[in-house]
């Protein structure tokens, strides 16, 4: 008996390393293991997607058509994994950005876990997926060690270069590892992009972001002589934070508009 | 339509599909202002690669289309050909300009072709994941120079300065960078307008950034970029008159 | 209707011309080069028609790419190895059904090979590049065919928009023959493929998706199959009473019509059923007569790539086919009939 597990997220949100890091670890447990990615050209914005088979006899195949579990870590890939869904599939989800009506049906179960809330709000956005992979080696039934292991096998460069990163990754693992699951109440969606544009008027100048196209990649951040853009709590399209403006500090140079790769912020003076 | 974006670019393809902090996004961005400030949409057809580039398919509400790698320019001269009255545009990166095209876009300049060539140069092969490109500079980490490009590989090749070699005394040969989009906007417009008023050939590399295989965050895409450009210098590309011609 | 002398490659040209083609790009190859040359001359005289010379093959085949989407009649000569990187921009022209008509003159291959003669391209001419052949294929037997078929495939290419490669082989654009020519008029308009209207054309062959590009080969495939019948051609030659026949196309086939006028004198009830069109094959054509003969012959200058399509379109009809191939050699009618007569064909 082989398991059948997707993942499923927006590209950048780091899907592929839980991935890899469960298959090294299943590997070194002595399992038979299959992980491939499907992607298309894009390398951000579309659905990122992971097919892992774990078993014990030879696996032939690496895609299949229906999961035993589906883990799907942002609203966007929903539609992505909706095919490989039946009613034995047992669906994890990241509650904090994903309502549990948009998901698909099935009688095995919703598991939620806010993971994008708590990597924000207690951690750092950066560790959210070692968050979820930190469930997942519970949900699996890996032995502590070894699962940790895949992690290094994973993202031991990072590790090497930086140790805050792996202490906050071990957190994040840890954290995670013990988290029990929501199988109602789900955590509030909250997480999620904003659709309106930001006007903000004042000091003789009006800002607009349009958070339906800011990918909060900094650029504005970066260009701004004055330092009058930070991040802020609001989401972007891929759920990521989105700057605003001090309008008092502003000097309408129009760096943000000039430099802007998305077209999603401009100020301008109002007299 | 807000007037943050071009009137020139496709709503509906929004937000588009280039990573956070794509150099190539300023370059369209700015590339979609002229488009409209010229007022040349319906009269221009624009030719794309494979490789990031790929992405700008549906960019614009302009006619598009997406040809195979390297191959860009011919496709563009060959409508050229065909239509002399329109405005082409040969839109590519610095793999489809500077290797497997790099033959084609040394022709058309040679034949003083009237297309306008535009290449994208980031330094790398990003779309298939950041190997290696001519551009690299030696050291640079890539993905097929895991420990940085020797220097048996060639130091980086200056393109427009090779082009420069071959082209006719009216052809616009020149570098910008994304550093400075104002300048930059006004090197395609300079571009476009020597096809459409000299019926020449126009070659721009404009220098930009890659944080997806750069690995940088914003500050520091920009400050590598800086030190891409005290290599490949921004300007036109001066060139000493052809002895012949000036008999 | 007046008699001409002309080779395979100036009667190319010379349908190329009614054909309504207004621009050649091409790189000189043998032995299709007289194809380039001729029609620059003819441009000289006549300032409707264009042409370039490009740097290589490839940039031959995206230029006529490029001059079809603006929608003027454009094409392309080669040969071999030629023919071989014209695939990259026929693969193009197959998944965007883009008009690219192109005319291969065959030489011996693989690689440089000779520049002489085969039928060694019907692979590449049929299912080269990276798709599944969604091309359509002549073989022209003579010069008259060199000129009717360059004028059928610019028709069949802005009809019905798949891309069209007639194939000749260096004897046949080289050998200045006797011929008559039909003059043939009335050529399907073109029309430009980036439309330039209001709303934009978009155009790509790269998608993200297995399912995206699955919808678009669909459609693809069942507008092939729906055109197919209305292309696919063959010629039958004494088959009517024959209880053997000779499957063959292009000059090879030509010299079978000679032969098959030998063995008939000989007592043999031998018939040739040509195959105009490679691809699509008529299959229905081939089945029928190898259902009503004793035995079959495939006769072609090249290891069996035709013979692969025959058997292909004829599986599961018992009658045996006898491969007779000569790879980039050409045959002689008294070749062919010596072959046949002296060879052992019980099994």
């Amino acid at each position: 008996m082989s398991i059948k597990i997707l993942l499923a997220g927006e590209g950048g949100q780091g899907i592929q390393t839980i991935a890899k890091s469960l298959s090294k670890s299943a590997v070194t447990a002595g399992f038979e293991c299959s992980y491939i990615p499907s992607f298309g050209v894009e390398q951000r914005g579309t659905p990122s997607i992971a097919f892992l088979i774990i078993g014990r006899k030879e696996i032939r195949y690496p895609r299949f058509e229906k999961a035993d579990y589906v883990i799907v870590l942002q609203k966007r890939a929903i539609k992505a994994i909706k095919s490989f869904v039946d009613e034995k599939t047992k669906i994890i989800f990241d509650s904090s950005t994903i309502s549990a009506k948009a998901l698909p049906e099935t009688t095995a179960g919703l598991f939620g876990i806010p993971a994008t809330k708590i990597a924000y709000e207690k951690m750092i956005p950066k560790v959210f997926n070692v968050l979820v992979l930190g469930k997942l080696t519970d949900v699996f039934n890996i032995d502590y060690d070894l699962a940790w292991s895949g992690v290094v096998a994973s993202l031991g460069k990072k590790f090497q270069a930086n140790k805050t990163i792996e202490e906050k990754n071990r957190e994040a693992f840890d954290f995670g590892r013990h988290f029990v699951f929501e199988v109602a109440n789900f955590t509030k969606p909250a997480y999620v992009p904003s659709t309106k544009q930001i006007t903000t008027i004042g000091h003789h100048k009006k800002a607009e972001i349009i958070p339906a196209r800011c990918k909060g990649c900094g650029i504005c951040i970066a260009k701004c002589p004055v330092g009058a853009l930070k991040y802020s709590d609001e989401l972007g399209v891929y759920a990521t934070p989105i700057p605003e403006v001090d309008l008092e500090k502003c000097i309408a140079c129009g760096n943000c508009f000039r430099f802007c790769p998305d077209a999603a912020i401009k100020v301008e003076k109002t007299d | 339509m807000d007037k943050i974006m071009p009137t020139s670019w496709r709503a509906s393809s929004k937000p588009h599909l280039f990573c956070p902090g794509c150099g190539h996004a300023i370059v369209l961005k700015q590339l979609g202002f002229l488009f409209d400030e010229m007022n040349i949409s319906r009269n221009t057809t624009f030719g794309i690669d494979i490789g990031c580039s790929l992405l700008a398919w549906d960019f614009f509400d302009i006619d598009t289309v997406q040809t195979h790698h390297g191959r860009t320019t011919p496709t563009m001269v060959g409508f050229k050909t065909a239509k002399p009255t329109r405005t082409v545009l040969a839109y590519m990166g610095d793999g489809a300009a500077y290797a497997i095209g790099l033959q084609s876009i040394i022709h058309a300049a040679y034949r003083n072709d009237p297309v306008t060539v535009i290449t994208v140069n980031n330094e790398n092969y990003a779309m298939t994941g950041g190997q290696m490109s001519p551009e690299t500079l030696v050291g640079t980490l890539t993905t097929t120079t895991p420990s940085g490009k020797p220097d048996n590989l060639g130091p980086g090749l200056r393109g427009p300065e090779l082009i420069s070699q071959v082209a006719s005394s009216n052809a616009y040969i020149a570098r910008a960078s994304i550093s400075n989009p104002i300048q930059m906007k006004l090197a395609l417009k300079k571009a476009i307008e020597n096809q459409m008023k000299n019926n020449a050939f126009s070659f721009l590399e404009i220098l930009s950034i890659c944080p997806t295989n750069w690995k940088t965050n914003a500050k520091d895409s920009f400050a590598k970029l800086n030190e891409l450009e005290k290599y490949y210098s921004l300007g036109q590309i001066e060139r000493k008159t052809d002895e012949k011609e000036s008999k | 209707m007046n008699k001409l002398f002309l080779t395979g490659n100036e009667a190319a040209v010379l349908g190329a011309i009614d054909a309504g083609a207004k621009i050649m790009f091409g790189y000189p190859i043998t032995p299709a080069t007289e194809i380039l040359q001729g029609w620059i001359s003819k441009a000289e005289k006549n300032e409707t028609l264009r042409y370039l010379q490009t740097e290589d093959e490839i940039a031959a085949g995206f230029g006529v790419v490029g001059a079809v989407l603006a929608g003027t009649k454009s094409f392309t000569a080669s040969a071999g190895p030629g023919h071989i990187l014209l695939q990259d921009p026929l693969a193009m022209a197959e998944n965007l059904r883009i008009p690219f008509v192109g005319i291969m003159m065959q030489r011996g291959g693989p690689s440089t090979g000779t520049v002489n003669f085969s039928q060694q391209e019907v692979n590449l001419a049929a299912f080269g590049g990276n798709g599944d052949g969604l091309r359509i294929v002549y073989s022209a037997g003579s010069v008259a065919e060199m000129y009717e078929f360059t004028v059928k495939a610019f028709d069949v290419a802005w009809k019905y928009r798949f891309p069209t490669i007639l194939l000749g082989d260096g004897y046949l654009g080289k050998a200045a023959m006797t011929v008559e020519l039909d003059k043939l008029l009335a050529p399907v308009s073109s029309y430009p493929i980036l439309k330039e209207l209001k709303e934009s054309t978009n155009l790509r062959n790269c998608y993200s998706s297995e399912a995206d590009l699955s919808e678009v080969l669909s459609k693809n495939i069942k507008d092939w199959q729906k055109v197919a019948p209305k292309i696919a051609e063959t010629e039958k030659f004494r088959l009517s009473d024959a209880n053997e026949v000779i499957f063959a196309h292009g000059l090879v086939a030509s010299a079978c019509k000679d032969a098959i006028l030998a063995l008939r004198k000989q007592g043999r009830k031998i018939g040739l059923l040509r195959a105009k069109t490679l691809n699509p094959l008529k299959g229905s054509d081939f089945r029928l007569a190898l259902s009503s003969v004793k035995r079959a012959f495939v006769i072609e200058s090249s290891l069996n790539q035709f013979s692969r399509i025959v058997k292909y379109e004829t599986a599961g009809i018992k009658t045996p086919i006898f491969e007779i191939s000569k790879p980039a050699e050409g045959f002689t009618s008294e070749e062919i009939v010596t072959k046949i007569t002296e060879g052992v064909w019980t099994k």
